[in-house]
């Protein structure tokens, strides 16, 4: 028989326990496309809903100027929800590159 | 003595310290350096005197070293360049970062080795950072003649946090924005390091391999928590890591090094290697890795300690913590002395610190080791290293950050353990990936998921009332 340190069986066992959750999340995800959520982040973990924030949690981005940001405030009161973020773009202050920078921070959902 | 290396790194430090903010010249330095010199040979054989003038000739060491910094070579660049100088360079060399593509910008760092201003040619040397305003796939190590004008990076945040400063400490004092690619000539041949070059390739291929299993977000986390690229990491998700006192893990550190060492000795041992070459081999795999992510800080403290255990248990020596962590800074501030007013050597330098100190101390007094059920043990040996590490950075990360973070404890116990096991998922995502591909497929996903886990958890301690607060 094979002749295994504490060691050596210590990791056999990690990578047989991960795949054997992946294999059943796999599985699962198959026959229930909720289960997915599991593995896939949500968007907005990774970024801030356009048409939720608020002009206090715009300007703790620090990524805007504050007139700009009441901008974008105003621009969702008077059109409503942003239906894309291309509407960023017709917010005046929003130039191609703040527009570059400002799509990986924020989403529409 | 018992700890030789940490009375010289203090030496050296305070030495560094002291110059920085006193006006003394280099030669002043220089000559104090050699009258102590002098003395000590003198009273070689007065134990005493001597390590005292051997001590005091260390922080010598370190100011001149850092008074040397300072000075710019002769035929660097930024010489040539008075503050408000609108002509037009043409500079030969060859890109000496890996560049960046960021909001539609290319940057990176530039080794200048010509230049030239309308007819007038001559050889230089010195760094520029460089902004090309559009996306081009530039890679380390390639030749190019650029063109454009020259001017000092701005500062506009207070002195001691400011861009400028960061530049300055790496030795950049000039920046060149490029807006259209037709200033940028392609040039045969390569220059850089060879080392360099094939640790960029492997990284790249690794990024790569992350990428082919897992979606853009958990690759991006888990390409700065293995290969150290940050940039892949959302605004959002780095922002609310800040807040919640857990960006270190997003920072290749000692853990890392830990893991590879293990991984590689692992491999070496099943493949039947001598102990002599296993360690020697390890040490290698161990430097590359230390290119692979960047050869920042963090990486090079952990890969010195690494080292220096290594070679201990080489030449069956014990090795000592203090000693260890001493010799890593030595190495870095012999080679950059400005490093140690880095927010990033300081933060690195103070948690391992911290740690070493206060552990042993809080887990005598608290001891874990009498619970019962090892669960408990854990948990509670994850709260005393969270919060050692959490009292030893506390104060440099509210200098520099303006930033006190309560919850970070909470979110350490919470979220070291995940974050273990992601990065042990991630090496075995890695080397399963190249050797058993459907086998990285299963092993993507349940990283995927504990990646999830994390920052849902992340998302979490920070929405609880007085998590953090600016100030």
């Amino acid at each position: 028989m094979l002749n295994l340190t504490p060691q050596e069986k210590r990791v056999i066992l990690f990578l047989l326990i991960i795949a054997f959750c992946g294999i059943t999340l796999n599985n699962l995800s198959k026959l229930d496309c909720r289960i997915k959520k599991l593995y896939s982040p949500q968007l907005r973990l990774s970024r801030i809903d356009l048409n939720k924030v608020t002009l206090n949690e715009l300007m703790m981005t620090r990524c805007l100027p504050e007139a700009t940001s009441r901008k974008i405030i105003a621009w969702r009161q008077e059109h409503g929800n942003f239906k894309s973020l291309e509407d960023l773009r017709q917010v005046k202050g929003i130039g191609e590159k703040r527009y570059e920078k400002l799509k990986g921070i924020f989403f529409v959902e | 003595m018992k700890r030789p290396f940490v009375i010289l790194a203090m030496s050296y430090s305070l030495g560094i310290i002291l110059v920085n903010y006193m006006r003394v010249g280099f030669w002043l330095i220089f000559g104090l350096g050699v009258i102590t010199a002098i003395l000590a040979c003198l009273n070689f054989r007065n134990n005493r005197i001597f390590v005292i003038l051997a001590f005091l000739l260390a922080s010598m060491l370190g100011a001149l070293n850092l008074k040397n910094s300072y000075m710019r070579h002769k035929c660097d660049i930024g010489n040539f360049v008075s503050y408000h100088d609108n002509a037009v360079y043409n500079l030969g060399g060859f890109v000496d970062s890996q560049p960046v593509i960021k909001n539609k910008n290319t940057i990176f760092v530039f080794q200048v080795q010509e230049a030239q201003v309308n007819n007038l040619k001559w050889p230089c040397c010195g760094k520029i950072f460089v902004r090309l305003g559009f996306s081009q796939v530039i890679n380390y190590a390639e030749r190019f003649i650029l063109t454009g004008t020259l001017r000092p990076p701005f500062g506009f945040s207070p002195a001691s946090r400011s861009y400028r400063r960061y530049l300055y400490t790496e030795g950049i004092y000039l920046l060149m924005d490029i807006e259209s690619s037709l200033q940028v000539i392609p040039q045969s041949g390569k220059g850089g390091s060879k080392m360099v070059i094939f640790s960029l390739w492997l990284r790249d291929k690794l990024e790569q391999l992350l990428r082919r299993y897992l979606s853009d977000l958990p690759a991006g986390i888990l390409s700065a928590m293995l290969l150290g690229q940050r940039n892949s990491v959302p605004w959002l998700v780095y922002d609310n890591m800040i807040k919640s006192g857990t960006v270190h893990i997003l920072v290749v550190s000692g853990f890392n090094v830990g893991i590879v060492a293990f991984i590689v000795n692992l491999i070496l041992k099943i493949m039947r290697i001598r102990r002599k070459a296993r360690i020697i081999l390890t040490v290698i795999c161990l430097l590359i890795y230390c290119l692979i992510t960047g050869a920042s800080n963090p990486v090079i403290r952990a890969t010195v300690m690494g080292i220096v255990f290594l070679l201990a248990y080489l030449f069956k020596r014990e090795t000592d913590i203090y000693n260890c962590l001493a010799c890593a800074a030595l190495f870095i501030l012999t080679a950059n002395p400005r490093q140690l007013f880095d927010v990033g050597f300081q933060l690195s330098f103070a948690s391992v610190l911290a740690i070493a100190c206060l552990y042993p101390k809080l887990k005598s007094f608290l001891r874990p080791d009498n619970y019962k059920f090892r669960l408990m043990r854990f948990i509670c040996e994850c709260f005393l290293v969270s919060l050692c590490a959490w009292i030893g950075t506390a104060g440099i990360i509210a200098h520099n950050f303006r930033i006190v973070s309560p919850v970070t404890v909470l979110a350490n116990i919470l979220i070291v353990p995940l974050a273990t096991l992601i990065t042990l998922c991630g090496f075995s995502l890695v080397i399963c990936g190249y050797l058993c591909p459907f086998l990285g497929r299963f092993l993507s996903i349940t990283t995927a998921m504990f990646i999830n886990l994390f920052l849902n958890i992340n998302a979490a301690v920070i929405k609880i009332p007085g998590a953090y607060f600016y100030f």
